[in-house]
């Protein structure tokens, strides 16, 4: 059996992109037509073929990476979107639209298929309403089981009261989960408690010291993000959201994703000038969002507040200063516009260049001794190497991408695979680390921060050279930003967790129809209970500082 | 066999009797309660300056920080401060708790640190008691806090103090008689419990290099035993790497978890003393009690630079070293430390046996 040629997974690969003929011929007998999206074709399959199709995709045309699900509701139907991708070229993209009947909104699931589907689905179900067939636990995922309702769909009453009787308020983390006959016991990690990073909930079945089961439960911090998105202007009124998606200083990063997705959808270009700063500032934001990781984890190692946390704030720090100079802000940037930056670099430019290369120049030293205090501590080692071990399998079925995905070696990096930005001008690596484990994962952060380095070092370089009277930080955009209603579009770029990704559909109008957002995080912390089953509590919370995960992108 | 040597110094208790000029019966009574409270006053003051204070502002300085420097010179008013603060929190009663046990537990802790100090020699005539079994006693009051912490955990009617307190009974018993085993290898040099004997017999020169005398105090005599002891009683005082049973990222805080108010000052009072303790014994193991340069009546002064070493050195642990995992911890014990230390012990009495003979 062994010796069977495996499946052709390469379908529709052609020199000059997907041949989308050639999938739609793969999946026709579920076709029912086919739509055109800004970053992809939509094939719009029958509901009650979903696993049939995606499983087709998935092995035969190698679409092993469902990004992301989407789920809107028209005025006549509701509609999925499976945003596929593959690992290897996340350029090839395909959407597989799923319409479901507005009086019976029904599809079949995908979680056999993708398994990352579980969470994305039960999110589409909370916010539209769209129902899934053979779903394993379709339950509400963000909001209270008591809501009424579906906030994103179209005849949902904003202003109606939620009217929830004391018994249904009663606690929720009242039940103790004790059977007689029971050898384990079952804990509440969280919501809060010191190593869930935020208000994060773990149900958590222990056998003794073991973890036998582990299911998060999320949604504590989830601020509508995406309905508050729709309530905004393209031009001006979205952009400081993304900065507060994931807040650990990696706003720069989030609301490229935002530009990214608008520039595409009306069809703006970006001047070179700009795009440098950006790619600048954006990898100082990665550097301050991975200096956290690394305190934080070693956090979550080490105990108190040890030497190592205080070391990786104190260089963060210095990466806030010069994002500080550069925006005016620490943390809430807002520094991006639709076609640029808001402003150029701060004057005097030369003090503002040397700040910045001495920051780079001091980082190696202060690696050197994360290295000596971290990794190369004999019981450091001891409680990372192989724990939390997640292969690479795994990390792809749960959509698993970022640092998580190249610790498992999933050699991934959308600043790469997916060029935007300046990245593709400039000499840097993509890191990746076959250990699938603990360790893995916080060496692939502390050699990125190195790579980050090289790049702001050559955007400083680029910058510094710029020619006065070309140094353009904005195009030409109208006041008023009106797309082509019905275009849609799914972009993504590397935040510092992973593939941070935005689903607009315009509706003619100023504002966006439906603002969707994937965020890494989410898919990331799925992964979460195959890392720890079987495992200590100890490595358990271990595994989840090496997710890195920042509550307000999981719930948004 | 090294000769007994009688105590020259006579006890604090009989000092104080003398003093006042009471004797008898009497006399011993008041000597030994003024005594105790003196002892016993000197050890919580000590505690009342490491903890607010001396520990913020050690881990401060290793982890590139400044800590508290706006209450008084140095930011030491910060204990009267604290103090007001801690004592004056509501104490909080969870609905489940199992009295009396919930409420003994915080006494017994520090109360069995507070016990082990009656038989330290501490230098400058402040030493309470020098019975016979010393050594044996002293760790014999300091395994009862164990008692204490399993109470905690298990009367809190916490998950979190359930877990804390069995990890804290795992780590006591397992650490606890290498601790003993290595300390008996001390025995083995000196024949005696009696703490009194145990520093006398540490007095005499080892060796002089180039000038410089290098008394024989267990540690030069025998590291080995030192830093097995040192291993181990960082480990009975809870303290990184071993520092599992409060484990704040893993199980919040352990059997304390459900303690407010007084009720945690007096089992943070509690674990401070340990420390204490632990450096106390130490100190008169190894590195020869009070003994020190210049007068005898310094001794204290060298007594207290020891123990207050030996804080330190649990400081910078915490502040660099990672923690190891609950089950690594019980393997270093049994597997590792348990048989070393026994190895130490038959070692030491081969070797005092030839040299003897």
């Amino acid at each position: 059996m062994s010796l069977e040629e495996p499946a052709p997974r390469d379908i529709g690969v052609t020199e000059d992109g997907l041949d989308y003929d050639a999938l739609a011929e793969l999946v026709e007998d579920n076709l029912l037509g086919r739509e055109e999206h800004l970053n992809a074709e939509g094939f719009v399959i029958r509901p009650d073929e979903v696993q049939d199709t995606l499983e087709t995709l998935k092995t035969e045309a190698g679409f092993d990476h469902c990004s992301c699900v989407t789920a809107q509701e028209y005025e006549d139907r509701y509609e999925s979107i499976y945003h596929l991708k593959k690992y290897d070229d996340p350029t090839q993209e395909l959407s597989v639209v799923v319409p479901t009947d507005k009086n019976d909104p029904t599809s079949e699931s995908a979680n056999a298929v993708y398994r990352t589907a579980d969470w994305h689905e039960r999110e589409a179900y909370d916010l539209v309403g769209i129902e899934y067939d053979d779903h394993p636990d379709l339950r509400r995922i963000l909001l209270p089981e008591t809501w009424q309702g579906h906030p994103m769909g179209l005849d949902y009453d904003q202003d109606k009261p939620q009217v929830a009787t004391l018994a249904e308020h009663a606690n929720p983390l009242a039940d103790t989960h004790e059977e007689a006959e029971s050898d384990t016991m079952f804990v509440n990690i969280g919501p809060h408690h010191p190593a869930t990073h935020g208000v994060l909930h773990l149900k958590t079945t222990v056998d003794g010291e073991t973890v036998a089961d582990v299911e998060p439960d999320i949604g504590y911090l989830h601020r509508c993000e995406e309905q508050m998105a729709q309530n905004g202007t393209y031009r001006h009124q979205i952009m400081p959201y993304p900065d507060r998606w994931d807040y650990i200083s990696a706003g720069l990063l989030n609301e490229w994703a935002y530009a990214r997705a608008a520039e595409d959808l009306a069809d703006i270009e970006v001047p070179e000038y700009a795009q440098v700063i950006r790619t600048m500032g954006a990898e100082l934001c990665r550097i301050a969002a991975h200096m956290l990781a690394l305190g934080t984890f070693a956090l979550d190692v080490y105990g108190d507040f040890t030497a190592i946390f205080m070391y990786a704030m104190r260089d963060r720090e210095k990466a806030q200063n010069v994002l500080e100079d550069l925006t005016g802000q620490r943390m809430m940037f807002n520094y991006f516009r639709l076609g640029g930056v808001v402003w150029d670099l701060p004057e005097p430019r030369e003090e503002f260049f040397e700040k910045t290369r001495d920051f780079i120049d001091d980082l190696p030293g202060a690696l050197e001794e994360y290295h000596d205090l971290l990794t190369t501590n004999e019981i450091f080692q001891a409680r990372t190497v192989g724990t939390g071990h997640l292969d690479p399998e795994t990390a792809k079925s749960y959509g698993a991408t970022g640092p998580v995905a190249r610790g498992s070696g999933i050699d991934v990096d959308l600043r790469r695979d997916d060029p935007y930005g300046y990245y593709d001008e400039l000499d840097w690596d993509v890191v990746t680390e076959d250990g699938c484990d603990n360790y893995s994962r916080v060496l692939v952060r502390m050699q990125e921060v190195e790579e980050s380095a090289k790049i702001i070092e050559q955007c400083v370089d680029l910058l510094e050279d710029w020619p006065e009277d070309e140094r353009t930080i904005q195009a030409n955009v109208p006041r008023t930003l009106k797309p082509d209603p019905d275009t849609e579009v799914y972009r993504s770029v590397e935040g510092a967790k992973g593939e941070l990704g935005i689903y607009i559909r315009a509706d003619g109008t100023d504002k966006p129809a439906r603002f969707k957002i994937r965020s890494p995080c989410f898919s990331n912390l799925q992964t979460l209970p195959e890392m720890a089953e079987g495992e200590y509590i100890a490595d358990m919370i271990a595994a989840l500082g090496s997710l890195d995960i920042v509550l307000g992108e999981v719930d948004r | 066999m090294i000769e007994p040597v009688v105590a020259q110094t006579p006890l604090l208790p009989e000092r104080i009797a003398d003093l006042l000029g009471i004797d008898g019966l009497f006399g011993v009574v008041v000597g030994g309660f003024l005594g105790a409270f003196l002892i016993g006053n000197i050890m919580l003051a000590m505690t009342g300056v490491a903890g607010p204070w001396a520990k913020r502002k050690i881990t401060a300085k290793f982890t590139d920080r400044i800590a508290v420097d706006r209450v008084g010179p140095f930011g030491l008013f910060i204990i009267v401060a604290d103090a007001v603060r801690l004592l004056s929190k509501e104490l909080v009663v969870p609905e489940n708790v199992d009295r009396p046990a919930w409420d003994l537990a915080p006494m017994i802790v520090p109360l069995s640190a507070l016990l082990g100090f009656a038989v330290i020699p501490m230098g400058s005539g402040l030493h309470l008691a020098d019975p016979e079994v010393g050594l044996a006693y002293v760790f014999g009051v300091a395994g009862l806090a164990s008692v204490g912490l399993v109470m905690a955990g298990y009367s809190s009617a916490n998950k979190y103090s359930m877990l804390g307190g069995l990890r804290a009974l795992a780590q006591n018993i397992a650490y606890e008689i290498p601790l003993v085993i290595t300390g008996a290898s001390v025995v083995i040099f000196t024949g005696t419990l009696q703490m009194g004997e145990i520093v006398a017999a540490q007095q005499e020169a080892l060796v002089t290099l180039g000038g410089v005398t290098i008394p024989s105090w267990f540690a030069f005599v025998n590291p080995f035993a030192f830093v097995l002891f040192v291993v181990a009683n960082v480990a009975e005082v809870g303290r990184n790497p071993f520092d599992t049973p409060e484990a704040p990222t893993e199980i919040v805080a352990g059997y304390q978890t459900e303690y407010s108010s007084v009720y945690f000052v007096l089992i943070y009072l509690g674990e401070f003393l340990h420390i204490f303790l632990g450096g106390a014994i130490i100190a008169t193991l190894f590195l020869g009690g009070p003994a020190g340069p210049g007068p005898a009546a310094l001794g204290f002064v060298w007594f207290v630079v020891k123990i207050w070493a030996v804080f330190l050195f649990t400081q910078w642990l915490r502040s660099a070293i990672p923690r190891v995992r609950i089950d690594q911890l019980i393997e270093i014990g049994w597997k590792g430390m348990l048989v070393l230390s026994f190895a130490n012990l038959v070692l030491t009495a081969i070797i005092v046996g030839v040299i003897s003979t």
